[in-house]
Order: structure tokens, then C-alpha cells, then sequence
């Protein structure tokens, strides 16, 4: 609600943050709100809820802007932090840096969005330690679907995570292209 | 700012250590520490050496089924690496941990029904054993078990408080999507019942530990030079 006093109007500040998620998976502005709630519940309970009003205001399946109360900026750090997985896909959500207005965090941590995205080219790798297809490459990570579902278990992942300089099998001039892999 | 980070890489972990050099070193971390039980079977470790900019420390993780295996496995691996970590699951084990003075890290289990003993903070503190915080049940946990988890970390705090004991908080990464940033971790650790310059000195404590234990000493307070 606003006032109409402005001594009295809430301060508010914008926290950049970067998503990472396992293989190609896009997820999805609603999915990602729904989460942010479900674990500002169960670590602040309703009334810290209340104090810090959480808000999405962008994102685009990457990089997003979230409002919250300039006194709870720890809390919402915390809460992006404690958040591991969406609709059963493993993630990770990073802060990036917070600003006063919508226009300076766009600025300065929220660059336009060149497409990188992600190849998938289905190529295997056949090594004495692991075999699988390749998901996605982008840049020098490298996510593996290992043959042996068993590599990733004890961390809930279904991908391995390598980077083309694992893959290169020791060449001196891998440069994470399809020259290192 | 030198932050540090212990996990575990591939095959114990889902990613490479090189893929965690280089989640790590977009962080923020000035290192990583890989602890896995089995070191020398560590994937393609010489892959770090190319992400420049962030330092990959082998260190290790010491298992063993009692107390005195413990002890004989630790005396065996301490010369060969910088970095010793103990996760204890009972009590016998966290005393043997903690009288062994070649011990960096002591992940203690915060269980509710198995707190820190006054004992073992004191003999942690006599040997300078650093106590670890986990803080990967703030993630996988939900409910009663995460705050039955947070209460028995506040209480384990009080106790390393008192007896001044070195503080350690990692988050345990096994994939490189479960690694955060230092302010990230940070504010987790608050949760946890840390304030903020504790949070950030637990941090920095890895660091420091691998940079002691490269020094060449003779005997305690001793250093050849």
C-alpha cells in the first residue's frame, strides 16, 4: 500500500542474479517466483515475509531482477541462495549486485543478453574414466549424460560437469572450440 | 578477498575439479580445496593448471572405521598434502579428530542429539583443529529437520564461541550447482547464527591453514627458513 506521506514510503532495493541451470533446461518466470516464496516461507515464516516483500521484475530465463526491503537484503541473499532445485531440475542462483533503481542494477549487472546458449550436438566421448552424450557446451562447461547413471549419484544432478580442457586428453592448445573437444 | 571453498571434485562429485575452478573463480574465490577420500584417482587433475586465476589446492578427506585407524592414516597422509579434513560421524571418532594436532578441519555432524562436548572443544582448541560448519543442509533440508539442523548449529556456536575455537563454513560442494558466493554463503552462515565478520573470517580460514601447513616447520613454534 503506498503512503501518502513520503518520509514513510518504503525503501526498496534491486538485486541482480544470474541462474544456472543443469543441461538446457529453461525455467520458467512463475516457476522460479513460486519457489522464491516456498523457501522465503519456510526460512522467514509469514510475518518475515510480510517485513520483506519480495517482487520479480524481470527475468528472462537467465538473468533476473527482484525488488525487496532495503533492510532485508541479507535475508533475500539468503534466500536465492537456498535455492537448489525447480520442478525436480537441480539450479543455482547467484546475486550479482544490488542497486537503488531499476535502471542502475540494469546497468550495470543485467548486459543485454547475447544468445551463447547452449549447443547440443549429441556427440559422445569415449574415455577410460567416463562415456556419454554430450547436452550442452557452452564456452569452455561442458555438461556429460554419463552412460553409468551411478558417476553422478550422491549430489542429485543427472549431469556431469566437465570443461573441454578435461576432454582434450592433455592437448597443449585446447581452447574449449571443437578443436579441445 | 581470498576466500576459499573445500569440495568434492570428480569421481566423488558430478564435476570436474576444473569445472569447479571455474565456477568457483566467476564467484569471486581466490581457491578451491578439493577434499575427496581417494585424492590420487582425482579427474584429470593437471585440467585445472589451464583456468588461470584461481588457485586448485589437493587436500583430503581421511576416512577411517575407528579411532585408531584414524590416527595411523592421518600421520600417513600429512605429509603429502596441505589440507586434512575429519568428517566424524560419532563421538570416539570427533575426540580422536580433535587430540591430533596434524588435523586442519573437523566437520562436525550438527545433530541435535550429538552437540559439541566441552571436551572436544577444548582439545580442539588445545590443538588448534578448526571446527566446520556444513551449511549444504540449509539447502537439502526442508521443514522441522532444517530447523532442528539451524538449532543445533546455533548451539554448537555458543560452545565455539566460548572456547574461541577456529570456525570453518563450506557449503561441501559435490557439483558445481552447489557452489555459492562468499556474500551468498555469508548470509546462509547468519542464518546459521554467525555474525557477519565471523561469517567472513570462516571463510578466509582455509587459506591461511594451507598457507601454515606449506611453511617448512621443524617442531611446534619452530620454522626453518
Amino acid at each position: 500500500m503506498r503512503s501518502r506521506l513520503p518520509v514513510l514510503r518504503t525503501r526498496r532495493r534491486y538485486m541482480a542474479f544470474e541462474l544456472e541451470a543443469e543441461g538446457a533446461r529453461t525455467i520458467q518466470p512463475k516457476d522460479l517466483m513460486d519457489e522464491i516464496f516456498a523457501i522465503q516461507f519456510s526460512l522467514f515464516g509469514e510475518s518475515g515475509a510480510a517485513a520483506n516483500r519480495i517482487k520479480l521484475i524481470t527475468f528472462n530465463g537467465r538473468r533476473g531482477l527482484l525488488r525487496c526491503h532495503h533492510q532485508h537484503l541479507s535475508d533475500t541473499r539468503a534466500v536465492l541462495a537456498a535455492i537448489c532445485s525447480i520442478r525436480e531440475w537441480r539450479v543455482a542462483l547467484h546475486t550479482k549486485g544490488v542497486s537503488g533503481t531499476i535502471k542502475a542494477a540494469t546497468e550495470k549487472y543485467l548486459p543485454p543478453l547475447h544468445e551463447i546458449s547452449g549447443e547440443s550436438d549429441g556427440r559422445r566421448i569415449e574415455l577410460v574414466e567416463i562415456s556419454g552424450c554430450i547436452i550442452r557446451t557452452q564456452g569452455l562447461e561442458v555438461d556429460l549424460c554419463p552412460d553409468d547413471r551411478s558417476k553422478t549419484k550422491g549430489s542429485d544432478t543427472r549431469y556431469l560437469g566437465l570443461t573441454s580442457f578435461d576432454l582434450s586428453g592433455g592437448h597443449e592448445h585446447a581452447d574449449g572450440t571443437a578443436d579441445g573437444l | 578477498m581470498s576466500f576459499y571453498e573445500c569440495l568434492k571434485a570428480f569421481p566423488e562429485g558430478a564435476a570436474s575439479a576444473s569445472r569447479m575452478a571455474l565456477a568457483a573463480k566467476r564467484l569471486g574465490y581466490q581457491g578451491i580445496i578439493t577434499c575427496n577420500q581417494e585424492p590420487h584417482k582425482l579427474f584429470r587433475p593437471d585440467a585445472c593448471e589451464k583456468i588461470g586465476g584461481i588457485e586448485v589446492i589437493l587436500g583430503t578427506e581421511v576416512v577411517a572405521s575407528n579411532p585408531k585407524v584414524l590416527r595411523s592414516r592421518i600421520s600417513a597422509l600429512r605429509p603429502r598434502y596441505p589440507f586434512l579434513m575429519v568428517r566424524a560421524g560419532n563421538e570416539e571418532m570427533i575426540r580422536a579428530a580433535c587430540e591430533d594436532p596434524n588435523v586442519d578441519l573437523l566437520l562436525h555432524p550438527c545433530d541435535i542429539h550429538r552437540p559439541l562436548g566441552i571436551a572436544t572443544a577444548r582439545a580442539a582448541r588445545q590443538n588448534q583443529v578448526a571446527i566446520g560448519f556444513d551449511l549444504s543442509p540449509v539447502l537439502y533440508l526442508y521443514g522441522q529437520k532444517r530447523s532442528r539442523w539451524l538449532e543445533a548449529s546455533r548451539r554448537n556456536l555458543l560452545l565455539a564461541r566460548k572456547f574461541e575455537l577456529l570456525l570453518i563454513i563450506t557449503m561441501c560442494a559435490s557439483s558445481h550447482l552447489d557452489l555459492r558466493g562468499p556474500r551468498d554463503i555469508m548470509a546462509l552462515a547468519e542464518l546459521a547464527g554467525f555474525e557477519p565478520e565471523e561469517a567472513k573470517e570462516a571463510l578466509r580460514r582455509p587459506g591461511a591453514l594451507v598457507e601454515q601447513n606449506r611453511r617448512n616447520w621443524l617442531g611446534p613454534g619452530v620454522e626453518l627458513l
